[in-house]
């Protein structure tokens, strides 16, 4: 019972960091229409930019959580202007080869400033263990729940109860009647790629104490993160969180319970089966037949 | 006009490449054997994506389930490899056709991300079900293919081998591109409903097109196993599937030239930029962004450009310059 409570919590943290990965994934492709598979090298990008920061720049956590997050938003506006505005009215699938382009070159200019040698990047809740029920829990497990949580429910304060929330879901919905409208429509696309590139920059800082900081860590998020979004269903924020922390859940109980070989096969598995049966997801895609 | 077109393609293939072996030293032989390879598999690739529009990053799967096949069928059970290869590619479009059919009902990211699922429990399950295929260990000691007694097991030897295979495999995706099935894919791409309505069977179609494309990648994985003589997951992984996508984005989607050139590009480049060193893969990444943003018709689009551009110039300067 004891290991059963520590394999579903730190699941839960595993699956908050695959849904934070997967929200950032979903929020750019509800609003630009674009599938980006550099998702997992974004959340990469946001481990080494706490590296940059905490472990080698030596700046005090609070400081250093601060200074990578701005640098993810420096990269968000970067990514929308050298390479979403040039591929914006290119077709699907050239769209698809852009942005597993780009996640090549990040991947390697990573490796490139930082070597293939893996960090450690520190939390500010390091080695304290908390006891539920038996169970020897990290504290930074139950903090990477929490502050998922925390991030939800601003996100959703964001795009319904604020005016700019409004407005990227309006863009989101129909770029041609949101810019009569009057609204910034180039802004507010900006604002979508810095935020999923903050976001996946929280998944990393998050990520990194959990996992090592390894250059080639990118590839296998986004493919937790792709998972999670075809389950829980393509373009939903609920599908995200829930697909996530499903993926999660999985890969730690089957590699308990079934196999550790084959653990990551439970999710790929069930990703291919919901495409075959049920490809809208557990909770659907609103607007048929994009892209 | 069809059938000269491909033996066209036959000829030039065979030739280009065996003027190349008198005066290549053994390891660029090699090179140009791997790519060879790979530009079967490319090939194959362009039915799918360039001429059905099905875009697929698990391209390498297939080619594994070649070259996995022949390995276990020679190296297990003792098989020729003269046997062993058409079971592997009929293995492998077989493989194709039963995942066809569920799958090919899903279109664009969906149809991308479905592909690259299956490459990547490909790579899982060669990787863990040590029984059948060794694990990561791979499958070392598959046998060469022999003629009359004579092993082909030098890379001299094994070129003719691999530039008559990409002969026949260039020449039939020339006759399949000029044919009514290879028009009816293209028709598909552009615009599936009006297909429909013009009389052709899109599933079909779409089937068809995958299992060709996986037809070819059997093979280039049967023509690896016996090349490389061994195989291992990491062979096939999806990497692999992207940068078959990227050999035929560099070359020219949708044209056999462009497969083929790209495919030997792509395998040369990292040699000819070995003083790039760790730089070589971020500068492969801009490269393909740079191609896809500038000359999304690939280098065979850049050569047509030029020929158009000599073209035009050419009939301005006629009336001026004749008597």
């Amino acid at each position: 019972m004891a290991d059963f409570i520590q394999l579903c919590v730190n699941g839960l943290a595993l699956g908050s960091v695959y849904a934070l990965a997967a929200i950032g994934f979903v929020i750019v492709y509800a609003a630009t229409g674009v599938v980006n598979f550099a998702a997992g090298q974004f959340v990469m990008l946001g481990t080494f930019a706490g590296v940059g920061m905490i472990t080698q720049g030596a700046l005090p956590l609070g400081l250093g959580y601060g200074a990578a997050l701005a640098a993810m938003a420096l990269f968000g506006v970067l990514f929308f202007v050298l390479v979403y505005l040039p591929l914006r009215k290119s077709p699907v699938v050239t769209i698809i080869i852009g942005t597993v382009a780009i996640g090549i070159v990040m991947q390697n200019a990573v490796l490139l400033s930082f070597g293939s040698w893996p960090f450690r990047l520190p939390s500010p809740l390091d080695g304290i263990m908390l006891q539920i029920g038996g169970a020897m829990i990290t504290a930074h497990a139950v903090m990477v729940v929490a502050v998922t949580a925390l991030l939800i429910g601003l996100i959703w304060l964001l795009f319904y109860r604020t005016a700019l929330g409004i407005g990227m879901r309006a863009v989101a919905q129909d770029v041609e009647a949101a810019r009569l409208m009057g609204l910034p429509v180039n802004r507010l696309l900006a604002l979508s790629w810095v935020l999923a590139a903050m976001l996946a920059g929280i998944a990393g800082l998050l990520l990194g104490p959990m996992w090592f900081a390894d250059v080639n860590m990118g590839d296998p998020i986004a493919l937790k993160a792709f998972a999670a979004t075809i389950i829980g269903g393509f373009g939903s924020l609920p599908g995200a969180i829930a697909g996530g922390l499903f993926v999660g859940l999985a890969e730690l109980l089957g590699a308990s319970y079934v196999s550790s070989a084959y653990k990551d096969l439970i999710a790929f598995g069930a990703m291919i089966l919901f495409l075959l049966v049920r490809p809208q997801g557990v909770f659907g895609e609103r607007i048929q037949d994009r892209g | 006009m069809r059938v000269r077109d491909s033996l066209l393609a036959a000829v030039a293939i065979l030739a280009a490449g065996g003027l190349l072996s008198l005066g290549l030293a053994d390891y660029s032989l090699r090179l140009l054997n791997l790519s060879v390879i790979s530009a079967v598999a490319v090939i194959g690739f362009n039915v799918a994506f360039g001429l059905a529009g099905l875009i697929s990053l698990g391209h390498a799967a297939f080619v594994g389930m070649g070259a996995y096949t022949l390995a276990i069928l020679t190296t297990k059970l003792g098989w020729s490899p003269w046997l062993a290869a058409p079971v592997g590619v009929a293995v492998t479009t077989l493989f194709a056709a039963l995942i066809g059919y569920p799958l090919l009902r899903l279109r664009g990211h969906y149809l991308a991300l479905a592909t690259l699922g299956l490459n990547v429990s490909f790579t899982i399950v060669t990787a863990n079900w040590i029984a059948l295929t060794n694990g990561t260990n791979g499958i070392s000691g598959v046998p060469p293919f022999a003629v009359a007694g004579l092993a082909i097991d030098d890379e001299r030897r094994f070129l003719w081998l691999g530039l008559v295979a990409l002969a026949v495999v260039a020449a039939a995706a020339v006759a399949l591109q000029r044919s009514r099935h290879g028009r009816a894919m293209m028709a598909v791409r552009d615009d599936e409903t009006a297909a429909r309505m013009s009389g052709i069977d899109v599933t079909r179609t779409k089937v068809a097109a995958l299992c060709l494309s996986a037809a070819a990648a059997g093979l280039a994985g049967v023509l690896f196993a016996t090349h490389v003589r061994f195989v291992a997951p990491e062979d096939f992984n999806y990497a692999h599937s992207i940068v078959y996508l990227a050999m035929l984005i560099v070359g020219g989607e949708g044209t056999v030239v462009g497969a083929v050139i790209g495919a030997a590009l792509l395998t040369f480049l990292p040699e000819w930029l070995r003083g790039l060193g760790d730089a070589y893969l971020a500068f492969f990444g801009l490269m393909m962004l740079v191609i896809l943003i500038f000359l999304p018709t690939g280098l065979i689009g850049l050569v047509r450009m030029a020929a158009r551009l000599r073209f035009r110039r050419g009939a301005v300067a006629t009336p001026r310059g004749a008597p």
